[in-house]
C-alpha cells in the first residue's frame, strides 16, 4: 500500500480542544445515494427521520418519524407516522437496500440494527427485523451507515467491540440480514466514518472520525481530556473496491467526514469536509490512477470552529451545501471549478444544525438539528427540528418546519426520502394536452 | 484496462411488492396492455435513474485469485422448465459447475435492463466458447420471469443465439406460483407496472441483477447496472476456479 504520510495521532489535539463538538453528518440526500440503488427523481412524498429518543420526552425511545413532504398532500409539513424501536440506542444513520424496499437504521451505542419495510406502506414503515449481533458478528462497534451494494449492505463502523477505541473496519451484511464479512481499516489509518464507491473507477473512499469512547462521552468532559482528544482520524483511504483492499492513505487532517463523489460522468473526484479544521477538501484521481487530497477552501473562519458536519452536492456538481453545527448555518459553495470553490450563499438555519439533504433535482433542501445526544447544545440552544426549504439557485426560502421538542419526538438526525408512486408501480396519469 | 463498456446508468428497477400474487396477470395483462386507448409509456414510467450519463468502467482488474468472494447467500433448488418444455430443476441445469444466473423477460425494451444483461452474457458466452477449459466449469443460465409470454418455444429462439458449442440454458417456471419462491430465494424482486385502473402495462419493473454461484449454490457475487461487465465476471469465475475446495 502506498502511504502518503503517516499522520501523528495527536496532530489535532490543540484544535480539538477548542471545538470538539466533532462532526457527524450523514449521507441521505438523494444525490449521494449508492450508485447501485435507484433514485427518486421526482417530488418526494415523505422524509423519514431517524430520531434519537430523549428521556422524559414522549415515550423516550428512538423512533423513525415519517414527515409529509409533498405540498399537494394534506399531511405536508406534518408528522405522518412515528414508530418507536424501544429504548435509546444513539440513533444515528441508516440506508436503503439496493431495491429500496427496506430501510436499515442503526444505533451507535449498542450497535443494534433496525430493519424497516418501507415498500408495503411508505406512509408508515414497519419494523420487520432487529439485528442485535453486530458486535459479535464483526468485532466492530458503532455501525455508522448503510450503503447499498448489489444484494448486500456495506456498513462502515466507528469503533471496535474490544476496546471501543477508534480502530474499526467495514462490515457487510446480506439483504437478508446475515453477516457476510468484515475488512479492517489499515493500521496506519485505523479510524472510520464514511465509505462511498465510484464503480466507474472501482474505487472506494473512506473517511475517519473517532471511537465509541469519545463519541459517547459528554462533550464538555471530552474536551477537557487532552489524551482523548488525540484520538481522532486524520486520513482518508483509497480502496480497490472489488478486492476490498486499501491502496493509498491520504493525509486529510481534522476528522474528514462525509464523502461526496461528483456525479457527472467525467468528474473523477470527490469532496469532503474536515470537521475539526473546517476545510473543504478535493480528493481527485490523477491520470496514473492515484489520488491526492487538497484543501481547496476554508469553511467559515476555522479559528472560530464552525464545525462543518454534513455536506450535500447537487446532481450537476455545481452546488455544495455545507452545514456547520456550531453556527447553525449552511453555506452554499459553487464548486463548478472544484479547485476554487466560492461561497455564493450563506444562511442561518437554527441555533444548531447538523444534516442537510437535497432532492435529486436540487430544488428542495431539508435540515435536521441533532449531532449526538451528548454533544447537542443545551438550554435554549437545544433546538430540535426538521426544516424544509426551496433552493432557487440563489437563496433558500422556508417551506415548513416541525419542532421535534414540542412534538415530544426527540432529536432528529438522519433523513431519507420516500415516494408513494415508486412503490405503487403505477403509471401516473398523463395530463391532458 | 477493461475495454470501455458504455452502460447507461438508467435501468429497470423493482420497487414495489415482489411478484404480485394476483393470478389474472400474465396473458391477460399482455393482451390488455396493447389496448389502443392507453397512453404510451414514457421513459420515466418504466426506468429509474441510478446515476448520470454512461457507465464506462475504467480500471485495471485485480488479479484473479488475489481477492475473496465471500458467501452472500445460499440458494435452494427450484423447479424450472427448460427450452424444450421439460420440467427440471435449477441445480440439474447447472450441474456440478460454477454458474452465472440472470433474470430477464424477453419483451423487455429497456436498453439498460434485460437486453444489457443478455448482451453481457452473450459476450461472456463467446469468451467461454473460446476457452473450453473454463467453459466446462461454467453454466450460464437465464431465467425468464415471464412464463406466459416466454414460452419454451421463445426460450428456444433465444437459446439459438448462443455461441457454437455453448451450454447456455434459457429456462422459466411452470407458472407464477412456481416462479415466486425462486425469485424470493435469489432476492430478485419483480413487479408489474400498472395503469391507474390496475391494468397491467405489459412491463415489469425489476432491479437488474446477475448472480455468481459456486458449486454449492452459494451466491458469491451479485452484479447490477453499475458493476456488470464481462471481464469482471470472467475474473470472478477464474477466482472461484482457483479456490481450494472448502
Amino acid at each position: 500500500m502506498h502511504t502518503n504520510r503517516l499522520i501523528p495521532r495527536h496532530a489535532f489535539a490543540m484544535s480539538c480542544a477548542l471545538l470538539l463538538a466533532a462532526a457527524f453528518g450523514a449521507h441521505a440526500d438523494e444525490t449521494c445515494m449508492s450508485p447501485f440503488m435507484p433514485k427518486l427523481t421526482g417530488q418526494e412524498d415523505y422524509v423519514y427521520v431517524w430520531t434519537l429518543g430523549v428521556e422524559g420526552l414522549g415515550d423516550g425511545s428512538d423512533k423513525l418519524v415519517t414527515v409529509g413532504a409533498n405540498p399537494k398532500s394534506p399531511d405536508y409539513g406534518k408528522v405522518v407516522s412515528s414508530t418507536s424501536v424501544g429504548g435509546r440506542h444513539e440513533a444515528h444513520h441508516g440506508g436503503f437496500t439496493d431495491d429500496r424496499r427496506q430501510l436499515w437504521l442503526a444505533g451507535l451505542d449498542d450497535g443494534a440494527i433496525f430493519v424497516f419495510d418501507v415498500a408495503a406502506d411508505p406512509a408508515k414503515p414497519k419494523l420487520v427485523k432487529t439485528i442485535t449481533s453486530f458486535e459479535k458478528d464483526t468485532e466492530l462497534a458503532g455501525p455508522h451507515g448503510f450503503y447499498a451494494l448489489p444484494g448486500r449492505m456495506l456498513v462502515p463502523g466507528l469503533s471496535n467491540a474490544k476496546d471501543r477505541d477508534g480502530r474499526t473496519g467495514i462490515a457487510e451484511y446480506g439483504n437478508d440480514g446475515k453477516f457476510v464479512r468484515m475488512s479492517w481499516m489499515p493500521k496506519d489509518a485505523p479510524y472510520g466514518y464514511d465509505a462511498r464507491v465510484q464503480p466507474r473507477l472501482n474505487r472506494m473512499l473512506t473517511s475517519s472520525f473517532t471511537g465509541w469512547k469519545n463519541y459517547m462521552r459528554p462533550l464538555g468532559e471530552l474536551m477537557g481530556d487532552a489524551e482523548a482528544m488525540k484520538n481522532f482520524g486524520n486520513a482518508m483511504v483509497v480502496w480497490d473496491f472489488h478486492a476490498r483492499k486499501p491502496l493509498q492513505v491520504l493525509e486529510v487532517p481534522g476528522a474528514p467526514l462525509e464523502i461526496r463523489w461528483a456525479l457527472q460522468p467525467d468528474h473523477n473526484y470527490a469532496f469532503t469536509a474536515s470537521a475539526l479544521t473546517s476545510k473543504l477538501w478535493l480528493v481527485e484521481a490523477a491520470k496514473d490512477g492515484t489520488f491526492k487530497a487538497t484543501a481547496v477552501a476554508d469553511i467559515g473562519d476555522p479559528s472560530k470552529t464552525p464545525l462543518p458536519v454534513d455536506i450535500s452536492l447537487s446532481a450537476d456538481d455545481r452546488f455544495l451545501f455545507v452545514a456547520t453545527f456550531m453556527e447553525g448555518k449552511v453555506r452554499v459553495f459553487d464548486v463548478s471549478d472544484p479547485h476554487h470553490p466560492k461561497v455564493v450563499h450563506e444562511q442561518v438555519i437554527g441555533r444548531q444544525v447538523n444534516m442537510v439533504s437535497q432532492s435529486w433535482d436540487g430544488e428542495r433542501v431539508y435540515f435536521t438539528s441533532s449531532l449526538l445526544a451528548n454533544w447537542d447544545k443545551t438550554g435554549e440552544d437545544n433546538e430540535q427540528f426538521i426544516k424544509g426549504y426551496r433552493w432557487d439557485g440563489k437563496t433558500l426560502a422556508p417551506l415548513f418546519a416541525i419542532d421535534f421538542n414540542a412534538a415530544k419526538l426527540g432529536r432528529p438526525h438522519h433523513m431519507h426520502f420516500g415516494q408513494k408512486s415508486f412503490y405503487a408501480n403505477q403509471v401516473e396519469a398523463v395530463p391532458a394536452t | 484496462m477493461i475495454a470501455a463498456l458504455a452502460l447507461a446508468m438508467a435501468g429497470l428497477l423493482s420497487a414495489g411488492s415482489a411478484f404480485a400474487a394476483d393470478g389474472r396477470d400474465a396473458a391477460q395483462g399482455a393482451a390488455q396492455h396493447a389496448a389502443k386507448d392507453r397512453p404510451p409509456l414514457r421513459h420515466g414510467d418504466v426506468s429509474y435513474t441510478f446515476g448520470i450519463g454512461a457507465f464506462t468502467p475504467s480500471y485495471t482488474l485485480p488479479a484473479a485469485g488475489s481477492y475473496e468472494l465471500p458467501t452472500i447467500d445460499t440458494v435452494a433448488d427450484h423447479a424450472v422448465v427448460d427450452s424444450s418444455g421439460k420440467e427440471t430443476t435449477l441445480s440439474k441445469v447447472i450441474g456440478n459447475r460454477l454458474a452465472v444466473v440472470s433474470f430477464i423477460y424477453g419483451t423487455c425494451g429497456e436498453a439498460t435492463g434485460c437486453p444489457m444483461s443478455t448482451a453481457v452474457l452473450h459476450r461472456l458466452d463467446a469468451k467461454l466458447a473460446a476457452d473450453p477449459a473454463i467453459a466446462r466449469d461454467v453454466a450460464l443460465v437465464t431465467v425468464s420471469f415471464d412464463p406466459a409470454r416466454d414460452t419454451p418455444e421463445r426460450l428456444a429462439e433465444m437459446q439459438k443465439q448462443r455461441a457454437s458449442g455453448s451450454s447456455w440454458q434459457f429456462v422459466t417456471a411452470r407458472d407464477e406460483a412456481a416462479l415466486r419462491p425462486l425469485l424470493d430465494d435469489f432476492g430478485q424482486s419483480v413487479s408489474r407496472l400498472r395503469y391507474a385502473d390496475g391494468t397491467w402495462t405489459g412491463v415489469y419493473r425489476h432491479v437488474l441483477k446477475v448472480f455468481l454461484l459456486d458449486r454449492d449454490a452459494r451466491v458469491r457475487n451479485v452484479y447490477s447496472v453499475g458493476f456488470l461487465h464481462t471481464d469482471l465476471v470472467l475474473n470472478d469465475l477464474e477466482t472461484l476456479r482457483l479456490e481450494k475446495p472448502r
